[in-house]
């Protein structure tokens, strides 16, 4: 058969079909890429993350200082450059960190979940229940401090999984039970 | 490696058996071979400035002592290198100091392949691999038994994994005493003994050719067995090198390198004159570019595939043979491609995804068809795949891989400074696959079946805040297909489609709805492909497929992952 044959032609993608379910993920001017509905993580999370991150903050303020001194002691001022690497780092590091924090969210729908995380670089994963393959649970020393817990998601895709930071440990212990609930009601085959 | 299964070893009545009494020497051999290569690689230069008689008789008494060892080890390690299939799975029991246990439970047995390198070829031997459901190294190799004792062991294997093993004694015979059945057959044949030819005729009594014993024999060997159940392809020597000679990329790419390596050694002689380390620094790109013209020629020669209740069994092979099994129903995404000048023959390559089998190698068990005509792609596809969902899935995977990209409706990037994407990438959603064309003069097109898709992501970034679009990552059980730089409310609108899909089809629950290959097993006509209208492509696809006239896939088969 020719390839010009009228009946060849591929049906229209359904760019707007009209039968499609509605749009499940909102892109609204101004605010981020599927914001609405989602449900925060803990706020204490942004406390976990300043505690988490104090090695990292000393580091740079030490290096800081250390190009700094360098540049004085050794009188070639470019010395003094080298220091915006680890002051920019620790700096966005302070300032963004709540913004990243309420960044992060999540809705469990009715069949799948949705995790929204990133501010600039934003990523909206949406896992149907039935294809979850493992869900992990990891408490580390200072999410523990603060009651939280980490959720890890994987599917049969090659991949790290998804993961949910920030959530109170008893949410956390919900979500696996539901996960696992309604992955083995509504069990997908690969 | 695999799920850790119940320990096999209290399982009575499954004998375990050890390999074939050769294997060491086929083992051993690559031992000494690597040694040789890792020790001259480094020091060629000098070993032949420094070359005296008595220098290269030490090194034949070494090199002698080296093989000696390596023989005793791999002698060793064959001695403790046990296998049984029993009505559980395969187990694989190795090691000498610390002693592993690989185990390949039944239900999660994707394929058996046979695998047979050129000198394992010419001693008799094969290596049978099982492929397990999972990601990464997740098979179980049984190296190396005899070919006739490997075709046992792989309908054997398929037997348990299909859960039809309530006479798994005569499913697994045992090495001394074969039943009589394709494994004996096999091996007559193999051995080329005149008793073969009654047990091949009675094996081809259903393909109408009894007369033809001697034919049917030639077959048997040249084939490696694969002649039962419905060819599907067979690949003429003639058309694989016209298919090669017509590939510019593989062209150009043989041609750069030989044109480079040239290049190099005048210049290195123009600079500095003759050096034995020039020849050294090349020999890399001197053996690469031989050895993958080889492997594209091997990975296509004596091409063979046919269809049987087991799935698709495919043969080829020049030195290195290899026979694959693939089960339909278990594709989780299609690749077609066409290079620019196998157009006029129409020819296309098919590769398949399949969970748990990697295509790392050349000439790997996923690709289903290495060059094929239009209808050996229209019986690939039907028999493997579940329908696209349009009238004539055939001419529309034509239209799509003929037509320009700019001509498809499709979805395609909004941003006219992605000159290239927007005239070469364009994704359609059809009823039963999202398809992805992309290459400008090697086309190829990536088909991902709606019902496989495990999760979707969508990515943003200030740059695509700009621009006003977004990308999609749709994730199967394998690698992603990323359909990139999409408008914003497009990307939005596929994703609910797909996400739908994603949660509602093949669900366990419906098993009995779900999406099967249009093209029936043995025998019986293909249902009429669905009369679903082109224009309702947000339907799912299990309310428009005629399900009831296909055996479909065993369900208790089925990986419960």
């Amino acid at each position: 058969m020719t390839s010009s044959a009228p009946d060849a032609r591929p049906p229209l993608p359904t760019a707007t079909p009209h039968d499609a379910p509605p749009t499940e993920v909102s892109d609204a001017p101004g605010a981020r890429l599927g914001e609405q509905g989602l449900q925060p993580v803990s706020p204490k999370l942004v406390p976990a993350r300043y505690l988490a991150g104090i090695p990292g903050y000393v580091i740079g303020v030490l290096l800081t200082i250390g190009a700094i001194v360098a540049a004085v002691l050794t009188g070639w001022w470019w010395l003094g450059l080298t220091a915006i690497v680890p002051l920019a780092l620790v700096v966005q590091g302070l300032a963004l960190t709540p913004r990243r924090v309420r960044a992060i969210g999540y809705r469990e729908g009715e069949e799948d979940l949705t995790v929204a995380l990133g501010i600039m670089f934003r990523s909206v994963h949406t896992i149907p229940y039935g294809r979850v393959q493992s869900v992990k649970i990891d408490e580390g020393p200072v999410d523990r401090r603060y009651g939280l817990a980490k959720l890890t998601l994987s599917t049969a895709h090659d991949g790290a999984g998804v993961t949910l930071p920030g959530l109170p440990k008893d949410e956390a212990e919900r979500l696996r039970a539901l996960l696992t609930a309604r992955g083995v009601e509504l069990m997908a085959a690969l | 490696m695999t799920a850790p299964g119940p320990d096999p070893d209290p399982v009575p009545g499954a004998p375990r058996h050890r390999t074939h009494p050769i294997t060491p020497l086929v083992t051993g051999w690559k031992v000494v071979v690597g040694i040789i290569a890792v020790l001259t690689a480094q020091n060629i230069a000098q070993l032949a400035n420094e070359f005296t008689i008595r220098r290269a008789l030490i090194g034949l008494g070494i090199l002698l002592v080296v093989v000696l060892v390596a023989i005793v080890l791999s002698a060793l390690s064959w001695w403790f290198t046990t296998y049984a299939v029993d009505e559980d799975g395969v187990s694989v029991h190795s090691g000498m100091i610390s002693r592993s246990r690989e185990y390949a439970p039944r239900a999660r047995i994707e394929s058996v392949s046979i695998e047979r390198p050129l000198l394992a070829r010419l001693l008799g031997l094969a290596k049978v691999r099982v492929e397990v459901a999972g990601g990464g190294e997740s098979y179980l190799d049984i190296e190396y038994v005899s070919s006739a004792r490997a075709e046992e062991l792989r309908l054997g294997i398929l037997e348990v994994a299909a859960g039809t093993s309530a006479a798994s004694s005569s499913a697994v015979p045992v090495e001394g005493a074969p039943a009589d059945g394709t494994g004996a057959e096999a091996r007559a044949a193999l051995a080329g003994g005149p008793t073969a030819g009654s047990s091949a005729a009675a094996d081809h009594q259903d393909s109408g050719d009894a007369a033809r014993e001697h034919g049917g024999r030639l077959e048997e060997v040249l084939y490696d067995g694969v002649t039962d159940g419905e060819l599907i392809a067979r690949i003429p020597t003639e058309r694989l090198v016209r298919s090669l000679v017509r590939d510019l990329g593989f062209l150009t790419g043989i041609v750069m390198s030989v044109v480079g390596v040239v290049v190099a050694v005048l210049l290195a002689l123009w600079q500095e004159g003759f050096s034995i380390a020039i020849l050294v620094a090349l020999a890399p790109t001197a053996i690469a570019v031989p050895k993958y013209v080889f492997g594209r020629i091997d990975s296509g020669w004596g091409f063979v595939s046919r269809f049987s209740e087991r799935g698709l069994r495919m043969r080829r092979g020049l030195a290195n043979t290899r026979t694959d099994n693939i089960a339909a129903g278990r594709i989780q995404r299609f690749d077609l491609r066409r290079p620019f000048l196998w157009r006029g023959p129409g020819w296309t390559a098919v590769s398949a995804t399949v969970a748990g089998i990697d295509d790392d190698d050349e000439n790997g068990a996923t690709s289903v068809l290495p060059v094929g005509t239009r209808e050996e792609l229209r019986q690939t596809l039907g028999r493997l795949s579940a329908p696209l969902g349009t009238d004539d899935d055939l001419a529309t995977l034509e239209h799509l891989l003929t037509a320009r990209a700019r001509d498809l409706p499709g979805l395609r990037t909004p941003v006219r400074w992605y000159w290239i994407a927007l005239r070469t990438e364009v994704s359609i959603l059809l009823p039963g696959a999202l398809v992805h064309r992309s290459g400008l003069v090697s086309r190829k097109l990536s088909i991902v079946p709606r019902e496989r898709i495990q999760e979707l992501r969508l990515e943003d970034d200030p740059l695509a805040r700009r621009l006003g679009v977004l990308d999609l990552h749709v994730e199967g059980a394998g690698d992603s297909l990323l359909l990139e730089n999409l408008r914003r409310d497009d990307a939005l609108a596929v994703h609910a489609v797909l996400a739908a899909d994603a949660r509602t089809l093949r669900r366990y629950r419906d098993r009995e709805s779900w999406p099967r290959p249009a093209l029936a097993p043995v025998g019986t006509a293909a249902p009429t492909p669905g009369s679903d209208p082109a224009s309702a492509p947000g339907n799912a696809p299990e309310q428009e497929r005629p399900a009831a006239s296909v055996p479909g896939p065993r369900p208790d088969g089925q990986e419960t992952r």
